[in-house]
């Protein structure tokens, strides 16, 4: 009895730890957002008219200038190019993953392995390493201020980090495609009515990561895209004036928007994704 | 093998001879076409993309330049056009690609950086109907000794150097009385340091620390140069030939002591943030609540000034129309000259002598891209764009200072002050020497500790010894950043 007991205040003792570890690490993370989320609604627009931390009044003038302002800063111009760039990079960068990962998993060819290797190598380095070759290629390419020069780079690139989705492709049992085989079937229409069907969970998670890369990232479009119009937010929050701050927070939280509804909506399909690439068969 | 190496090795040799020597030849080539480019010719059916800075754009000048310029073009088929780009877009990265702006507003200290590279090309300023009516002393700001010739690369448009920026509402009501000694209609705490400090000290002790009298942050080189400049510190010397010589630095020189003695006192009457760039950034807001009673920045942020007082106004007196807010804010909100310095050094010093301030300052001008394929066009812009006319509305609508004389006659006012101290020396023009990096990064450094030092009443930099120690250890260590590390 007396030992049920100290077990039980033990087990006790161990969650309200546990809790308290989490709860301050969940503070530490969320207050700098539900700072910029309040900073976003002040009413005067300014990061040192605050009261204390959170501003004084509040009103919704910031996201309504966002969209009215837009003389020297185009933010609904800059968010249409971010998800033009976005969308067309994830289609692209999707397909062009999920085929590579697909010819590693399902095909066995010379230098397969020493491939596999190398870009396993290769996708270790960080992107920036490349800008200035990066840079000179798309100036001979014509691709200076052009978004398609940006998604040519994002969809290039996503294939380079195909082991997620090689993963998954390796749990479906390859005895399927043999029947299918058997059956009279191509390999594209083995790839395109048997395995993709069974792949949605990894086709979910592969086109949610192709999108969020575009979506935030700030050097690639910094160092290509000079012209204002062409600008994405990244790029253009980064250029806002020092006194701007409430309209950058509403940027920044505006930007965040499209990004969460599509995580919610598509979460169930990512965690599934993620676990079956690592599970072999 | 020996023999395919070696015979490999010889081809590959004489491919990188043949185009050495080509590229080399076509350099040169380039070079005097450069030169030779302004044919008086005007190139026609071209599009000019000019990059001008935000306030710029933000005020609607730059459209009512473009289209003036365009409506007296059209018969050309030239067409200016807003270039659209971040107003400090890198000519040098993007102009050899092709895709840069035609002509460029930029400060000297860029433009020069870029006429050292050749990304901005000479101008036959002698034939501009502006060369007569902007001074030497702002043409000197783009002049550039190359070989034998010395060139000019841009035309000045605006004079900039550091302005006080005060509220005049939050003058005392007895202040004719209390802080006009010599009756000149003028508040003293506007007219020298010393005053400006006790004013200051006195606001910040009344409001227990929540209102201050000058604000600005001590780190700014930019601002804070001023102070060394003024009691004979230099930033670099000069060769027989008028050169910059970097391995002359002088911010010890003299009694430059002495500024870093007064940026350690101003450090008392403001608060923790004096040491870094939050006060710069937001004095804006602060000036315009009435929180900061003066600071100083330059002339061409006038009008952020404005918005943000007229902004912060109208939420405290919401029956008040636009108009009657603009006005109150333009007749409030004073830009003047920089205060006269104590020539003691010593802001207690309230009785002594005092001396005009020198300032770190810059030109602003128009520039034409080396890579522009209309240069007479580009020229025939900017030609129109340093008319009287134009300048004087670039003034009117930005608040700049201009560097034509004709148009500093008909403002008055600050403009005929700053000008006034770009002829009389007081101005020391940005040098555009990469190697100010090094100085910047130093000397923030610098600033940085005294003023915290300062704030904290420490010992580090207590004595008029330890603090000419620490400037002469400051030129060290830049000459060490420039000559021995880099």
């Amino acid at each position: 009895m007396k030992k049920s007991k100290s077990i039980k205040a033990s087990r006790a003792v161990d969650a309200a730890i546990t809790y308290v570890i989490l709860i301050a690490v969940a503070v530490f993370f969320f207050f700098p957002c539900l700072w910029l989320i309040l900073a976003s609604f002040s009413d005067t627009g300014s990061l040192y008219t605050l009261k204390g931390f959170f501003p004084e009044a509040f009103s919704f003038r910031n996201y309504q200038n966002l969209f009215t302002d837009t003389q020297m800063y185009n933010y609904p111009e800059w968010f249409g190019n971010t998800l033009f760039v976005a969308v067309m990079s994830c289609l692209f960068g999707t397909l062009l993953t999920i085929l590579t990962a697909y010819c590693m998993s399902r095909f066995k060819f010379r230098s397969r392995k020493a491939l596999m290797k190398t870009t396993l190598v290769l996708g270790m380095f960080p992107s920036f390493m490349a800008m200035t070759a990066v840079f000179l290629l798309m100036t001979q390419f014509n691709f200076i201020n052009n978004h398609w020069g940006l998604i040519l780079i994002y969809s290039a690139q996503a294939p380079m980090g195909y082991m997620v989705q090689k993963g998954f492709f390796d749990t479906i049992p390859s005895s399927i495609d043999e029947a299918a085989r058997l059956d009279g079937a191509t390999n594209f229409q083995v790839f395109a009515k048997i395995i993709l069907p069974l792949s949605k969970p990894i086709l979910v998670y592969t086109a949610l990561t192709s999108f969020t890369w575009p979506w935030s990232d700030f050097i690639l479009p910094q160092l290509l895209l000079p012209t204002m119009d062409n600008w994405t937010v990244a790029v253009g929050l980064m250029y806002l004036d020092e006194t701007e701050f409430a309209r950058f927070a509403a940027g920044s939280i505006f930007i965040a928007v499209p990004i969460v509804i599509l995580y919610f909506c598509l979460v169930k399909y990512m965690v599934n994704g993620m676990s079956a690439g690592a599970v072999k068969e | 093998m020996t023999k395919t190496i070696a015979l490999f090795l010889a081809h590959a040799l004489a491919v990188i001879a043949v185009l050495t020597t080509f590229g080399v030849l076509g350099l040169q080539r380039e070079d005097q076409e450069a030169q030779e480019r302004f044919t008086g010719v005007l190139e026609e059916n071209v599009t000019l993309q000019i990059l001008d800075n935000d306030t710029a754009k933000e005020t609607g000048y730059l459209d009512e330049l473009l289209n003036a310029f365009n409506e007296e073009y059209a018969q050309y088929g030239i067409k200016a056009v807003d270039a659209n780009m971040g107003a400090y877009t890198d000519l040098e990265k993007l102009g050899p690609a092709g895709y840069g702006p035609d002509v460029v507003y930029q400060a000297n200290d860029v433009l020069m950086r870029y006429a050292l590279n050749k990304h901005i090309q000479p101008l036959p300023v002698e034939e501009m109907e502006a060369y007569s009516q902007i001074p030497k002393e702002a043409w000197d700001a783009y002049r550039m000794q190359m070989g034998e010739a010395e060139y000019t690369f841009a035309v000045p448009v605006n004079v900039q150097e550091p302005l006080l920026y005060y509220r005049k509402d939050l003058l005392p009501e007895n202040w004719q009385e209390e802080w006009d000694d010599d009756k000149n209609g003028v508040p003293d705490m506007v007219e020298n340091w010393a005053d400006l400090y006790a004013f200051s000290a006195e606001i910040k002790a009344s409001s227990n620390g929540t209102k201050f009298g000058y604000m600005k942050s001590l780190n700014d080189q930019y601002f804070a140069a001023g102070y060394f400049l003024s009691y004979g510190g230099y930033i670099f010397g000069k060769d027989e030939t008028g050169a910059f010589d970097t391995e002359n630095i002088g911010l010890s020189a003299g009694e430059s002591y002495k500024g870093a003695r007064i940026i350690r006192q101003l450090a008392a009457i403001m608060d923790n943030n004096c040491a870094d760039d939050t006060i710069t950034t937001s004095a804006y807001e602060l000036l315009g609540n009435g929180t900061y009673f003066a600071t100083m920045t330059t002339p061409d942020v006038y009008e952020s000034f404005v918005e943000n007082f007229a902004s912060s106004w109208s939420r405290t007196h919401r029956d008040w129309t636009e108009e009657e807010v603009d006005a109150y804010v333009r007749e409030n909100l004073v830009m003047t000259k920089v205060p006269a310095l104590p020539l003691s050094g010593n802001l207690y010093d309230r009785e002594g002598e005092t001396m005009d301030m020198t300032v770190m300052g810059g030109i602003n001008g128009y520039a034409i891209s080396s890579y522009t394929k209309a240069p007479n066009a580009a020229l025939a812009f900017l030609e129109f764009a340093s008319r009287k006319e134009w300048i004087a509305r670039r003034c009117e609508l930005l608040g700049i200072v201009p560097a034509r004389a004709d148009v500093v006659e008909e403002e008055g006012g600050v403009a005929e002050d700053v000008y006034d101290d770009l002829l009389n020396g007081r101005i020391y023009i940005m040098p555009g020497e990469r190697a100010m990096t090094q100085v910047w990064a130093s000397l923030g450094s610098l600033l940085r500790f005294i003023a915290e030092d300062g704030l904290a009443n420490g010992t580090a930099y207590d004595t008029d010894d330890k603090l000419i120690a620490a400037m002469k250890k400051l030129d060290e260590d830049i000459y060490s950043a420039i000559h021995t590390l880099s």
